[in-house]
């Protein structure tokens, strides 16, 4: 069977999500609720059919749509898992993530999860960070410990996020959410960005955006 | 999810495991293993062939019986040979000796069985890992357990596997508890009597931490043992076992406990590493770890019973038998990881009696009775303890020993003959920052932050305390933070390794070092020592470590006298 016909181009849809105007969320929420209906109609189909209607934003090179989309395309399968029980749950809430969340079938959320962790990351291109950003947001994870956990080369692990060459403004605002807690679904990793100056979250957020660690992955892993 | 922890610079090594791989492939070679009887695992203590335990000995004491390697010729110590293994993470493992096997462990719970004289692989298991593994601290693993003729691995998803010791296949698996509700292993497991034992991780995701006992040969649970008692509020103490004041505030306390209850479901008290066995008096001893979340006592109210106290269970049954608690609700993760020792030790009185000792992140040694866990004596400290309890804040403020000790889950080694015990201390000031959250189903619940201060020195320390006065009888300061743990041998010497890749010989009585060898990569991982067609050797993992971030690496390093 054919994938699902994408009933937008790729600017057309970046432009809707840029609108400055009030507009622009009421559009977002009817473009999920149109997606949603073709994602309906591919139910029974494999997971890669399934994974389809997640292209619309995460990319379907891997690639988001948008800067403040995280790249899902291999990402560790627990951390992937947890985050669309959580975005089902509500204990992570998003405008748009959160309805596509919630019509995904309990039963599809690992395999979806595995689906997405054995696709290749995609290569941003985002710039290393300049040294002196690159010391700041060091000294900054060495102080909180973030390697302790999201390891050496931040690549994460388990249901562990890989940081390393992610959006870099999706960092961002994911770090802020974790601060004033509008990101809800990981008390201790509020607690961590709150122990962390904000100016250090804009350093960490360049450093890491800009790693390239593919030479630290062997083949056996993607 | 595995051999891409390996780098660029072992491309050599690589080529050559894959080699060995493809011929294994082709004919499974498998370890001339024999099968361990529970009277050898008795006397591990005094084996000098083998090294049967995480800890050397039911004691725990990893004191070494064999001196061919001593303080005479310790100065001629090379590598006999390096193992490189597949995975370039944190390294942890003590290497077990049985008869001329060794098996290791490495992180993402990689275990290998090699010819202990030449280095050479019989066989490697990799753990299929689960998706969900909720850790804390690194991907590590600390060794396994031999029985029989099963070699036993508890894994970061939170199983616990038999494998068969000749072939390293899977004889049975079984959850150990749901990794998603925050547990893990990294532990070694225990065997004994046809049980094996095993602790948890999770301190840091509102846990109820335990010890549960399984059968060896069917996998089967035959007792669990909770960490925290349906009444964890305790007495409410004021001070710590040291005579500190804890600073709490007892009526807001109270006033919680009639609020949300006792919280002793998700209160934490992991318990990090092995029991020691009295096998005299069929009792286990061990150290539960910090009370959840770490930061934050106000949703806790009470002393949060067991954490951070010595609790004996009887082996059979699992039943209670006592407990000594030194920090009651604990808000500084200074917690009890590194494990227990049974010594015979002087009392207040002077008499020789039975005694288990340990190193807390507090910096103390504390020395306990078996009879009834209480305290007998704590040993002068062995780090700076500054503002001790200084209450977290929002902002952040400053106390040392920091949140990693003081001692960290790094065993202590115990010589007799001296009568001192061995501990590595780290020296690391942090702020301790408080936040609340409500309990957030299994994700990291830390109530708050521990930060390094970049500004300030951090190094670490070796100190040999006289468990029989507390005293200090030597210490010697390291340039880096210390994690992994030492050996002590009846050669006169005590073996430790440090972050920046050195490890050392040191003379037991006097702490002189009497040799050293870089080793590229931390030495974070605790020495052990066998003897094969009479020669001796030590035993080391250099793979550097996750959580203070010293350098990886992925070596097995044996070394020898000639
Ligand atoms: C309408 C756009 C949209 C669609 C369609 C969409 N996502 Fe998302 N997704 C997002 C956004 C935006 C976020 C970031 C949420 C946030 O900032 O909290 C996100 C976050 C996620 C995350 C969390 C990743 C992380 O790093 O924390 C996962 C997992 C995820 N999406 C999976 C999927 C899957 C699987 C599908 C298809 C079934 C899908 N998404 C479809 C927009 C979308
Ligand atoms: C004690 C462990 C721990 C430490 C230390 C830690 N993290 Fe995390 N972090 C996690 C976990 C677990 C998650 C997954 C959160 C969840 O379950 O929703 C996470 C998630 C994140 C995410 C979200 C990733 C995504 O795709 O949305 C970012 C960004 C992040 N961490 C950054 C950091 C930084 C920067 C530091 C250091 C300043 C740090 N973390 C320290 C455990 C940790």
């Amino acid at each position: 069977m054919e994938g699902p016909v994408l009933f937008y181009n790729g600017t057309e849809f970046e432009a809707m999500f840029h609108l400055p105007d009030p507009t622009s969320t009421k559009r977002a929420v009817l473009l999920v609720a149109l997606l949603l209906m073709s994602g309906s109609a591919f139910a029974a189909d494999p997971i890669e059919e399934k994974a389809k209607i997640c292209t619309a934003c995460h990319g379907e090179t891997g690639v988001p749509q948008l800067k403040t989309t995280p790249v899902i395309w291999g990402q560790n399968e627990g951390y992937l898992f947890l985050q669309l029980r959580d975005l089902q749950s509500g204990a992570r809430k998003n405008e748009l993530m959160s309805p596509i969340a919630a019509t995904l079938a309990k039963e599809d959320l690992l395999p979806l999860a595995g689906y997405f962790s054995k696709l290749k990351w995609p290569n941003l291109q985002q710039p290393e960070a300049p040294k002196d950003v690159a010391a700041k947001a060091q000294s900054a994870a060495a102080s909180v410990g973030c390697p302790g956990c999201h390891l050496h080369h931040f690549q994460g692990d388990g249901s562990t996020a890989r940081l390393a060459g992610q959006q870099r403004e999706y960092l961002q605002k994911t770090m802020v959410d974790f601060r004033n807690r509008t990101r809800g679904n990981n008390p201790g990793m509020s607690d961590l960005m709150n122990a962390t100056s904000s100016d250090d979250l804009t350093a960490l957020a360049e450093y890491l955006a800009g790693l390239q660690i593919d030479q630290y992955l062997g083949s056996e892993h993607r | 999810m595995s051999s891409w922890k390996m780098t660029g610079a072992l491309v050599g090594a690589l080529a050559l495991s894959f080699a060995g791989w493809t011929l294994a492939q082709a004919e499974p070679k498998g370890a001339p293993a024999s099968a361990v009887t529970q009277e050898q695992l008795n006397a591990a203590a005094k084996d000098e062939n083998n090294f049967l335990h995480t800890n050397g000995n039911y004691d725990q004491t990893r004191y070494f019986p064999g001196k061919q390697i001593n303080t005479s010729n310790v100065g001629k110590l090379h590598p006999a040979w390096i193992f490189q293994t597949e995975v370039k993470e944190s390294m942890e493992t003590t290497p077990i000796v049985v008869n001329g096997v060794m098996y290791v462990t490495t992180s993402f719970d990689h275990v290998y069985a090699l010819n202990a004289k030449t280095g050479e692989e019989y066989w490697h298991y990799k753990h299929a890992m689960g998706p969900v593994t909720t850790y804390c601290c690194g991907p590590n693993n600390r060794g396994v357990a031999v029985y029989d003729d099963k070699v036993y691995l508890a894994t970061l998803d939170a199983k616990l596997v038999a494998l068969d010791a000749k072939t390293g296949s899977v004889v049975w698996q079984t959850e150990i508890a749901d990794p998603t509700l925050g547990y893990s292993e990294t532990m070694a497991p225990t065997a004994v009597d046809g049980k094996i034992l095993i602790g948890t991780n999770g301190g840091e995701y509102g846990i109820r931490g335990f010890v549960k006992a399984y059968d060896a040969k069917t996998g089967k649970l035959v007792w669990t043992f909770d960490t925290s008692p349906e009444n964890s509020v305790g007495v409410w103490a004021t001070t710590d076992a040291t005579g500190k004041d804890l600073h709490r505030d007892i009526a807001a306390e109270k006033a919680q406990l009639t609020k949300t209850g006792d919280p002793y479901k998700t209160v934490g008290g992991g318990v990090w590493q092995n029991p020691s066995i009295d096998l005299a008096t069929k009792r286990i001893y061990f150290v539960v770890g910090n009370p959840s979340p770490d930061l934050d006592g106000s949703v806790r109210p009470g002393d949060n019973l067991y954490t951070e106290s010595l609790v004996s269970v009887d082996l059979d049954t699992g039943k209670y038998v006592c407990h000594f608690q030194y920090i009651p609700h604990d808000l500084w993760d200074l917690d009890d990881t590194s494990p227990t020792v049974l010594v015979n030790a002087k009392d207040k009185d002077g008499n020789v009696v039975p005694a288990v000792i340990h190193g807390g992140k507090t910096g103390h040694v504390y020395v306990n009775s078996r009879k009834d866990c209480s305290l007998i004596r704590f040993s002068e400290p062995m780090v700076s303890q500054e503002g001790m309890y200084t209450l977290p804040t929002a902002e952040g403020a400053r106390m040392l020993p920091g949140a990693n000790g003081g001692v960290e889950w790094s065993p202590m080694a115990v010589n007799p003959e001296l009568g001192l015990t061995y501990a590595v201390n780290l020296h690391q000031p942090m702020t301790y920052q408080v936040q609340s959250s409500p309990y957030p189903g299994g994700k990291l619940w830390l109530g708050g932050a521990f930060k390094v201060i970049a500004t300030e020195a951090s190094f670490g320390n070796v100190t040999a305390v006289d468990y029989n006065t507390g005293k200090i009888k030597w210490q010697v300061k390291t340039p880096l933070p210390m994690m992994g743990g030492p050996l002590t041998t009846a050669g006169g010497l005590m073996f430790t390794g440090e972050g920046d890749g050195w490890f050392r010989a040191y003379d037991a009585a006097t702490g002189k070092v009497l040799w050293s060898f870089f080793a590229g990569a931390g030495v974070n991982a605790p020495p052990a020592s066998y003897a094969i067609d009479g020669k001796q050797y030590i035993v080391v993992g250099a793979g550097g470590n996750t959580q203070i971030d010293f350098k990886r690496g992925n070596n097995i390093i044996a070394f020898t006298t000639d």
